[in-house]
C-alpha cells in the first residue's frame, strides 16, 4: 500500500494525543461495528477535506481521488445526511424510497435489490448504499465506481460517525462536523428537559400491526433509553429475535405500558384512535392517559439528521406520562 | 343411527374441551380458576367472585375469548366448506380453495395491501372476501357454468380444471404485484399464512351472518350430496336437479370459505383433512359428515390457534404452519388406524 | 297403474347423429315391454329418453299423468335403474335403499319413520333382510342387482325402467331377478320396460317386444310375432332356430354353420358391417 498524505497524517496524530474537535483536519471516531473511520489531508480548508481521501466504510477502505460530483444515494438515511451536510448539489440520483428533503432527485432505483446497470446509467462517481446486496460493490468495482456501504446504525455514535464520514468523502467535513454538533446539543437539551431517570415508566415500541417490537438493545431502544425508560419487550427477547421480538395483544395488555410509540403510522395506518379501538387495549395505561404517540415511520426508522425530531417526540411523550 | 349420535357427541365434547383449553391458556398469565369463574359468572343469574383484576378480565373477555370463538367459527366454516366441495366433486382430495377462491382472495388482499394500504386494516378482509367470490365465479363461468357433459361427471372435471387454471392465473398476478412492491412483502405473507391475532367481537359479529347462512344451506344439502354421489343420471331419476344442487352447494361453500379467509387469511389443510376424519368417525353419508366436520373443524382450529399463540409466546406462529405441522401427523395416524375410505 | 305412450321419438347424441329415430311405442298399464336389438341399436338411449334423462324430440306421455311437471313429480311415478349403477362401496344397503325415498322428502331432506318402513318393505320383498347393514362394496352381483331394484321399489313407482338388469348375472341369478321383477309387476301392477340382451329371456317374461335396429323400430308385437328366424337373421345377422316352449313363447337356439358352408353367408355380412358401438 503506497504512502499517502493521509498515512502521514495518522502518524502525526499518533504523536499528538489531543483531538482538536474544531479542527476538521483529521477526525476519527472510536471503532464500531460499522468501522466508520476516515482520515483526510493535513490542513483544514473551506470545504473541510482535502482530496484524495480514504474512508473506511462497512465495505472496507474506499479512496476518492477528488470530490465526487455525481453521487447516487441508495439509502434514504444517507440521502438525508448528504443534504444536511451541504452535498446536495453533488447528488444526481437517489433511490425510490428517499423522500427527504423534498425535491431530491428521486428515481426508480431500488435500494433493497440494487441493479448495477441501472445505477451506472447515471454515470456516478460515488455510490452510497446501506447494504451490499446483489453483489453491488463487486459489480461497481469492475467499472471503477467507488461504493460506500453505510449500514443501519447500532448506536448514536454510529449515526454521527456516518455523517462525518460522508462529510469527508464529499468535501464537506466542516459542515458535517457542525451538523453533528448541533444534533448532539439538541438531543442533550431534550433529555435534560424531560429528565433522564424515568425507570418507573414503561413503553411499547410498535413496528407493525402484528406487534413486532424493538427492545432496548436496538438503536431505537437506545434512544428511548436516554430517558431511562423501561421497554416491555426486553423480558421476552430471545437471542434469535435479534432485538426485534414479536409480542402479542395479551402480553402487551397485561404489561400495560405507560407510553406506546407507533412506528407504523404510514405503512399501516396505525394511530392513537385505531390503537384505542383494539380489543382489550382500553385498559392499558398509555391508552387511559392518552399517551399513544404516532411517529412518522421514516423519522423513526432512519438514523440521519432528523434524529433530534424523534428525540423531541419521545421527550414530549415522557413529559406527558404520569409519574407512577 | 346410534353410530351417528355417538359420533356427534364425541365431536361436540371435543369442541367444548378445545374451547375451554383455549380460554384457559395464553400469553398473559391468567389464573385458570379466575378464568373459569369469569366464564361462569357471565351466565345469567350466576354470580361468582372471580378474584381477577379488571385488567385481566378485560384481557380475557376482549382479547382471548373472541379469538377462541373466531377460531371455532373459522375452523367450522373451512371444514364444512371443504366437505361440501368434496361432495360436489365426488373427490376426497378437493378443498374449498380449489375453484380459485384462495387465489382470488390472495390477489385481492395483495391489491388492498399494496394500493389501498392507506385505508387501514379494514380494506383487506373485505377485499379478500370479494376476491374469493370473484375467483369462484370466474371459474364457474369459464367452465360453462358447471354444465354437465353428456353422461356423468364430465361437468365436474371441467369445473375443477377451470378452477385450477383460474387459480394459477390469479396467483401469477399476485406474485407479480408482490415482486413489484417488495416493501409490502412481509405484510402480504403474514396475511397469507393466516392469523387470528386481530380477533375481536366485532369481527365475530360481522362474520356471523355470512357464516350462519352458508352453514345452514350446506347442512340442509347433506342428503342431496348423498344422492349426487350416485351419478347425475340416477340423481335426476330420483327427482334431483344435479346442476342446481351443485351450484347451490358450491355457492354456499364458497361463501363459507370466503368468510373464513376474510377474517383470518389463508389457512390450508383444514378443509381437506377434517372431512376425512369425520368420514372415518361417522361413515360416508354427507348428511352426517357435514355437521360432524363443523364440530371437529371448529375444535381443531381452536386447538391449533391455542398452540400458535402459546408455543413461542408471546410471539405467534402463523396458524397455517400449525395446522399443517400438527394436522398432517394426526391425519396419517388416523389413516392407518381406521377403515379405508373409498370415494 | 300407468300406461306409457311415446310418439315419434328422436334422440340426437351430438353432430346430428340420431341414436333413436322415429320410435313410437305404447305400453299398457301393468304390462312388460322388452326392448331388444343388437349392440348400438339405441336401446339404452331410448330408455334414458323415456326416463327423461336425455333431451328428445317427440312426446312421451304417462297415463294417468304425474301430479305435476317437475322432475320430482316424475320421480314419484317413474323409477329408472341404469345398466351399471354407481354403488358407493361404503354405503350400507339400508341407507342406499333409503335414497329411493328422495322424491318424497321435504326440503330438509330427512327420511321419517314411514320412509324407513317403506324402504324396509322393499328390502324384504327382494329378500335383502339379512343384508341391511352390509356395505355395498361387499355384495355379490346378484345381491347388488336386487339392491338396486329395492331402491327403485322404494320410490313406489308405477313405471319401472330397467336397463339390462341381468347382464352381469349368471343363469340362476338372472332367473331369480327376472322372477322377482315379474312378481312385483303382478303384485303392484307395475308397468315394466326393460332392455334385455337375452332374447329367450325377453320372450319368456315380456308380453310385448320392441325390436330396434340402428335407432329405428324393426318390429313390435308379441314375442312370437317379433322373434322369427328370418328377422333374427336380418337384424342380428345370427342364425337361430325358433321353437315355441310350453307356454307358446318362442325359445331361440343358436345354430352352428354346417360343414357345407350353407350358413357362411349370414356370418359374412356380420363381418362386413364392422363393429358397432354399444349403447
Amino acid at each position: 500500500m503506497r504512502l499517502t498524505r493521509s498515512t502521514r497524517c495518522t502518524a502525526a496524530l499518533a504523536a499528538i494525543p489531543l483531538l482538536a474537535l474544531g479542527l476538521a483536519a483529521c477526525s476519527s471516531s472510536s471503532a464500531q461495528s460499522t468501522g466508520a473511520t476516515s482520515s483526510s489531508g493535513a490542513a483544514a480548508n473551506s470545504g473541510g477535506s482535502r482530496f484524495p481521501v480514504t474512508v473506511t466504510a462497512a465495505d472496507g477502505k474506499v479512496t476518492l481521488s477528488q470530490a465526487p460530483s455525481r453521487i447516487v444515494s441508495l439509502s434514504p438515511t444517507s440521502t438525508e445526511d448528504l443534504y444536511a451536510i451541504g452535498a446536495g448539489k453533488q447528488v444526481v440520483a437517489v433511490d425510490k424510497d428517499s423522500d427527504y428533503p423534498s425535491g431530491v432527485p428521486k428515481t426508480s432505483l431500488d435500494g433493497i435489490t440494487p441493479n448495477a446497470e441501472a445505477i451506472l446509467k447515471y454515470s456516478p462517481d460515488l455510490v452510497i448504499a446501506y447494504a451490499d446486496s446483489n453483489g453491488l460493490v463487486a459489480d461497481l468495482k469492475k467499472v471503477g465506481v467507488p461504493v460506500l456501504i453505510e449500514p443501519s446504525a447500532t448506536t448514536l455514535d454510529d449515526a454521527y460517525a456516518q455523517i462525518e464520514q460522508l462529510g469527508a468523502a464529499t468535501g464537506h467535513a466542516t459542515t458535517a462536523a457542525g451538523t453533528v454538533t448541533s444534533m448532539k446539543s439538541q438531543i442533550a437539551t431534550a433529555v435534560k428537559q424531560a429528565g433522564a431517570k424515568h425507570s418507573d415508566l414503561s413503553y411499547y415500541w410498535e413496528l407493525d400491526p402484528t406487534f413486532y417490537s424493538a427492545t432496548s438493545s436496538t438503536f431505537i431502544g437506545q434512544i428511548a433509553g436516554l430517558f431511562g425508560l423501561k421497554n416491555i419487550a426486553d423480558k421476552v427477547d430471545k437471542a434469535a429475535d435479534g432485538g426485534y421480538p414479536q409480542l402479542s395483544s395479551e402480553y402487551i395488555a397485561q404489561s400495560s405500558p405507560s407510553i406506546v410509540f407507533l412506528a407504523d403510522t404510514v405503512c399501516c395506518s396505525a394511530n392513537a384512535a385505531s390503537v384505542t379501538a383494539r380489543p382489550g387495549w382500553s385498559g392499558i395505561t398509555a391508552v387511559k392517559v392518552d399517551d399513544v404517540v404516532g411517529l412518522n415511520d421514516d423519522v423513526a426508522s432512519r438514523w440521519g439528521p432528523r434524529l433530534p425530531e424523534l428525540v423531541d417526540e419521545i421527550a414530549a411523550a415522557v413529559e406527558k406520562a404520569p409519574a407512577q | 343411527m346410534s353410530r351417528a349420535i355417538r359420533a356427534l357427541t364425541v365431536a361436540a365434547v371435543f369442541l367444548i374441551a378445545a374451547a375451554l383449553l383455549g380460554a384457559l391458556v395464553g400469553a398473559a398469565d391468567l389464573n385458570p380458576w379466575g378464568v373459569l369463574a369469569t366464564l361462569l359468572d357471565r351466565i345469567p343469574f350466576v354470580h361468582l367472585a372471580t378474584g381477577m383484576s379488571q385488567l385481566d378480565q378485560n384481557i380475557l373477555i376482549q382479547i382471548r375469548l373472541p379469538r377462541v370463538v373466531l377460531a371455532l367459527l373459522v375452523g367450522a366454516l373451512l371444514s364444512v366448506a371443504g366437505a361440501g366441495y368434496q361432495g360436489v366433486f365426488r373427490n376426497a382430495l378437493v378443498d374449498s380453495g380449489m375453484l380459485g377462491s384462495s387465489a382470488g382472495a390472495g390477489l385481492a388482499a395483495t391489491i388492498a395491501i399494496v394500493f389501498l394500504g392507506g385505508l387501514g386494516t379494514a380494506a383487506v378482509p373485505i377485499a379478500a372476501f370479494l376476491g374469493a367470490l370473484a375467483g369462484v365465479s370466474v371459474s364457474w363461468f369459464a367452465s360453462g357454468g358447471g354444465r354437465q357433459a353428456v353422461g356423468d361427471g364430465g361437468g365436474t372435471s371441467t369445473l375443477l380444471l377451470s378452477g385450477v387454471a383460474v387459480g394459477m392465473f390469479l396467483t401469477a398476478a399476485q406474485t407479480y404485484l408482490m415482486q413489484r412492491n417488495s416493501q409490502d412483502l412481509q405484510q402480504v405473507y403474514s396475511w397469507m399464512l393466516g392469523s387470528m391475532a386481530a380477533a375481536s367481537w366485532t369481527q365475530v359479529t360481522e362474520a356471523l351472518p355470512y357464516a350462519a347462512v352458508s352453514i345452514l344451506v350446506l347442512l340442509v344439502h347433506g342428503r342431496r350430496l348423498d344422492v349426487l354421489a350416485l351419478g347425475d343420471d340416477e340423481a335426476h331419476s330420483l327427482g334431483l336437479n344435479a346442476r342446481r344442487t351443485r351450484l347451490v352447494v358450491i355457492a354456499a361453500a364458497s361463501l363459507a370459505a370466503a368468510t373464513a379467509v376474510a377474517v383470518s387469511g389463508l389457512i390450508g389443510f383444514v378443509g381437506i383433512v377434517v372431512p376425512h376424519v369425520a368420514r372415518r368417525l361417522g361413515g360416508p353419508s354427507y348428511a352426517l359428515v357435514l355437521p360432524l366436520s363443523l364440530l371437529i373443524g371448529g375444535a381443531f382450529l381452536s386447538l391449533a390457534d391455542t398452540v400458535a399463540r402459546t408455543a413461542l409466546s408471546p410471539a405467534e406462529l402463523p396458524i397455517g404452519v400449525v395446522t399443517a405441522a400438527v394436522g398432517a401427523p394426526v391425519f396419517i395416524a388416523i389413516l392407518r388406524r381406521t377403515q379405508p375410505v373409498r370415494e | 297403474m300407468s300406461g306409457l305412450t311415446a310418439t315419434d321419438l328422436r334422440v340426437e347424441l351430438g353432430r346430428g347423429f340420431a341414436a333413436v329415430d322415429g320410435v313410437s311405442l305404447r305400453v299398457e298399464a301393468g304390462c312388460w315391454l322388452a326392448v331388444i336389438g343388437p349392440n348400438g341399436a339405441g336401446k339404452s338411449t331410448l330408455l334414458k329418453a323415456l326416463a327423461g334423462l336425455l333431451p328428445y324430440q317427440g312426446t312421451v306421455t304417462l297415463d294417468p299423468a304425474p301430479a305435476g311437471r317437475t322432475r320430482r313429480d316424475l320421480a314419484r311415478v317413474l323409477a329408472y335403474v341404469a345398466q351399471q349403477p354407481t354403488l358407493p362401496p361404503d354405503v350400507p344397503v339400508r341407507e342406499y335403499v333409503l335414497l329411493g325415498r328422495t322424491p318424497y322428502l321435504g326440503y330438509l331432506g330427512n327420511p321419517g319413520r314411514r320412509d324407513r318402513e317403506i324402504a324396509d318393505g322393499a328390502m324384504a320383498r327382494l329378500e335383502l333382510d339379512g343384508l341391511a347393514g352390509r356395505r355395498l362394496g361387499t355384495l355379490s352381483g346378484g345381491e347388488r342387482q336386487r339392491v338396486t331394484l329395492a331402491r327403485a321399489l322404494a320410490q313406489q313407482p308405477r313405471v319401472l325402467l330397467l336397463d339390462e338388469p341381468t347382464s352381469a348375472l349368471d343363469l340362476g341369478h338372472q332367473q331369480q331377478v327376472l322372477e322377482l321383477v315379474d312378481r312385483l309387476r303382478l303384485d303392484d301392477g307395475l308397468t315394466v320396460i326393460s332392455t334385455l340382451h337375452d332374447l329367450t329371456a325377453a320372450a319368456q317374461y315380456a308380453e310385448r317386444l320392441l325390436l330396434l335396429d340402428r335407432g329405428r323400430v324393426a318390429a313390435a308385437g308379441t314375442p312370437a310375432e317379433v322373434l322369427t328366424a328370418a328377422r333374427v337373421r336380418e337384424v342380428y345377422h345370427a342364425v337361430v332356430s325358433v321353437n315355441p316352449d310350453s307356454d307358446g313363447r318362442p325359445a331361440l337356439t343358436p345354430v352352428r354353420p354346417r360343414d357345407d358352408g350353407s350358413h357362411a353367408d349370414a356370418l359374412s355380412t356380420l363381418r362386413d358391417d364392422g363393429p358397432r358401438e354399444n349403447t
